[in-house]
């Protein structure tokens, strides 16, 4: 393996403090993925999955313990440099899709490029790059769509593209399928085993079904804020294959 | 950036156009009250101005010759042989020279019959120059003032008073293009001024230049002068007094001497100017004021009055604006009292529909978080969008305050004048409304955990 992970985290702690009695989301979870890596995180809901993705994605802090991003400390980034970081490296997918609504699809996706303070991309240029990444998803023809005509599966098709807008190293996915019936799962993941694939992105890829996981190269799982188990799953589920010989699911 | 910023903005309101333009009501009844005030302040302005106008408080008069003790009355100018010393070149000089010199107009007089016919009347002429009608803020029942070139042509053109028409032509007759003699010289009539002026009303006003053809000279009567500002007319008295004393210098002392040599002293020698040997001037300069109160008056009464009362054209132009203030600062602040509690109704409008807007759209401002904007870019997002509704809403109240001050001088006949400079405040305003009112819920908006937000149904 290389010798600098992309992501490594050690010792990580989350602890929730409202009224009540603490809850430990995390409870010292140590983890390296390396650049082009495919990673599942599974586990029963409430297992402190949700809460790793987002110290991953740099949406939130640890309440102790490190992470390095690309062998850069995290822990001490202001929130501005925090914001730079998930615009340029982290590219995210939620349940929910998370589309802008009323909104145009092109306009969701070339939401990112507003934001690329330090890389001004001029309007007309903003335009091409998210057609581009449209046409990436399949989804050239519905550019002016709004998310209320779409499908869930175009839904969540459009929310990656956008995720991949900016040339992220990163994909974080939260359960990514959970709003999607199994056909239109296997559409995402097929999508995922691509850019996997061809562009060498780093995929984590959160869910609780094992068949989504199923996909992934390698899958740790999450019990109760600790990682138990971690294996690389080399004989992966192929999206493409299952779609082309499949028929419906 | 910003028109991304702003077109969002505008988009965001218009999703719900009708609680958007509630929210605006305020701010558009809060502006338009500002932009009405702001007019209805101009407009007194400007009746100040015109009053003092209309009242002369701007005008200075210089006059040739001196007089001495006795001469007022009679107006007869003696001593000095000075009469003759004053000329075009001094007015040029004049204008050139004195700073806060607005206008300008050498003058001939001649007191003679205005004749057509078999009417004549016995009237004053007055020889003058373009500026004069300018001065005087006139307009023409008929015809038209004469113009430089004619002045420059020395064309034998008059302009009359409705008095000094009605008297030779019959009342309210046609004078245009009619002729007058004048001096034994014919005159065409070129207008009749509109002037109310009793003094005016019943004169004949020629070119300076023509009528000093008719009479055979080359020197004037008099020069009239008009200040920028009133309060600045004594300022302006004296400069030109200094500078007639210096260009007249050398005429001054010969004829003293003269005087001298005849014996004439004490009381008869006419009135001592400021000059540097306390010689006498062949000329004075009074502005309008000062020359209405000491009418009548001694020549060394009048002299002690106006070095008492250095300041009397400030004094009359303050009274006249504080009475003129006094009648319309009830109107101001009823005005400002609607404008300030409709601007802050209207602000806190604001300030609610942006919180609401920050509410609605919680989850959008985790999505943004999300892909890379910082709080700065959430907080500049929905000031904008306060602003573009604090504009919007002002522009609306703008073109309404234009409407109210028409209104108020169609029905109410109120003076009012709508400025640049009020579109400016009144746009100042809404812009500081906006941003004021706006940055609580801004900020409430970009200080949001990202993951709260997303988390937000
Ligand atoms: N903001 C929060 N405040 C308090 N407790 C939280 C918060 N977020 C998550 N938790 C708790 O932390 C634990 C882990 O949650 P989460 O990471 O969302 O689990 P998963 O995504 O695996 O379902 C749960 O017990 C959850 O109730
Ligand atoms: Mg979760």
């Amino acid at each position: 393996m290389a010798a600098v992970p992309l992501i490594a985290v050690r010792d990580l702690e989350k602890t929730y403090a409202m009224d009540g009695p603490p809850v430990h989301a995390l409870c010292g979870v140590t983890l390296a993925i390396q650049r082009g890596e495919f990673v599942a995180v599974v586990g029963p809901s409430g297992s402190g999955k949700s809460t790793l993705m987002h110290i991953l994605g740099c949406l939130d802090r640890p309440t102790s313990g490190t992470y390095h991003l690309d062998a850069r400390d995290v822990s001490r980034l202001s929130d501005d440099d925090l914001s730079a970081i998930r615009n340029r490296q982290i590219g995210f997918v939620f349940q929910g899709f998370n589309l802008l609504a009323r909104t145009s699809a092109l306009e969701n996706v070339e939401l990112p490029l507003l934001y690329a303070h330090r890389n001004r991309i001029a309007p007309a240029e903003r335009r091409v790059r998210a057609l581009r990444a449209l046409g990436a998803v399949g989804l050239a023809d519905r550019a002016s769509h709004f998310p209320n005509q779409l499908s869930g599966g175009q839904q969540q098709r459009v929310a990656i593209a956008r995720a991949l807008l900016n040339d992220p190293a990163i994909l974080l996915a939260d359960e990514p399928t959970g709003n999607l019936d199994s056909r239109t799962s296997i559409e995402i993941m097929e999508i995922f085993q691509r850019l996997n694939a061809q562009r060498g992105i780093t995929i984590v890829l959160i869910t609780h079904e094992p068949q989504v996981a199923a996909y992934a190269s390698r899958i740790i799982q999450i019990i109760d804020g600790r990682l138990v188990t971690d294996l690389a799953n080399a004989s992966h589920r192929a999206a493409a294959a299952e779609l082309a010989g499949g028929g419906h699911g | 950036m910003l028109r991304t910023s702003v077109r969002l903005a505008i988009r965001a309101l218009g999703r719900n156009a009708l609680r958007t333009i509630l929210t605006m009501l305020g701010m558009i009844i809060g502006v338009a009250a500002v932009m009405t005030m702001v007019a209805l302040g101009n407009g007194a302005q400007d009746t100040v101005e015109q009053d003092v106008r209309s009242a002369g408080t701007n005008l200075i008069h210089v006059n040739a010759g001196n007089y001495t003790r006795g001469g007022e009355e009679s107006r007869i100018a003696t001593g000095l042989g000075a009469a003759t010393t004053l000329t075009p070149a001094d007015a040029e000089a004049i204008g050139r020279t004195v700073a806060g010199i607005k206008r300008i107009a050498p003058g001939v007089r001649l007191r003679g019959w205005i004749a057509s016919g078999s009417h004549r009347f016995y009237g004053q002429v007055l020889g003058t120059d373009v500026p004069f009608a300018s001065m005087f803020g006139w307009h023409f029942d008929e015809g038209r003032w004469f113009t430089a070139a004619d002045v420059a042509a020395r064309r034998p053109i008059v302009v009359v008073g409705r008095t000094t028409r009605d008297q030779i032509f019959g009342s309210g007759a046609k004078a245009v293009s009619r002729t007058v003699t004048i001096h034994g010289q014919s005159f065409t009539v070129g207008g009749v001024t509109d002037t109310a002026d009793p003094d005016q009303i019943e004169m004949a006003f020629v070119p300076y230049t023509a009528l000093q053809d008719a009479l055979g000279i080359a020197y004037l009567h008099t020069i009239t002068i008009e200040a920028v500002l009133a309060g600045d007319a004594s300022r302006i008295a004296a400069e030109t007094a200094a500078l007639l004393r210096s260009r007249h210098a050398a005429h001054i002392n010969a004829a003293v001497e003269k005087l001298r040599r005849a014996g004439i002293t004490g009381n008869q020698m006419p009135q001592f100017g400021a000059g540097a040997a306390g010689a006498p001037d062949d000329f004075t300069v009074k502005t309008q004021s000062s020359e209405a109160l000491t009418k009548g008056l001694y020549t060394s009464v009048a002299a002690f009055v106006l070095a008492n009362m250095p300041k009397l054209d400030e004094v009359n132009l303050a009274e006249m604006n504080a009475t003129l203030q006094r009648a319309r600062s009830t109107m101001t602040a009823l005005l400002a009292g609607v404008a300030v509690i409709s601007l802050v109704v209207g602000g806190v409008g604001i300030m609610n529909i942006m919180l609401v807007a920050v509410k609605e759209r919680t989850r959008e401002i985790g999505v943004r978080r999300a892909v890379g904007a910082r709080r700065r870019d959430v907080l500049v997002q929905f000031l904008t969008e306060a602003l573009t509704l604090s504009a919007v809403g002002g522009a609306i109240g703008i073109a309404l305050g234009f409407v109210s001050a028409f209104g108020l001088t169609l029905l109410l006949d109120w003076p009012t004048r709508t400025s640049a400079a009020g579109v400016g405040l009144a746009f100042g305003i809404s812009a500081a409304i906006g941003i004021f009112f706006g940055f609580y819920p801004a900020r409430r908006a970009s200080r949001l955990d990202p993951i709260d937000a997303l988390r937000t149904e």
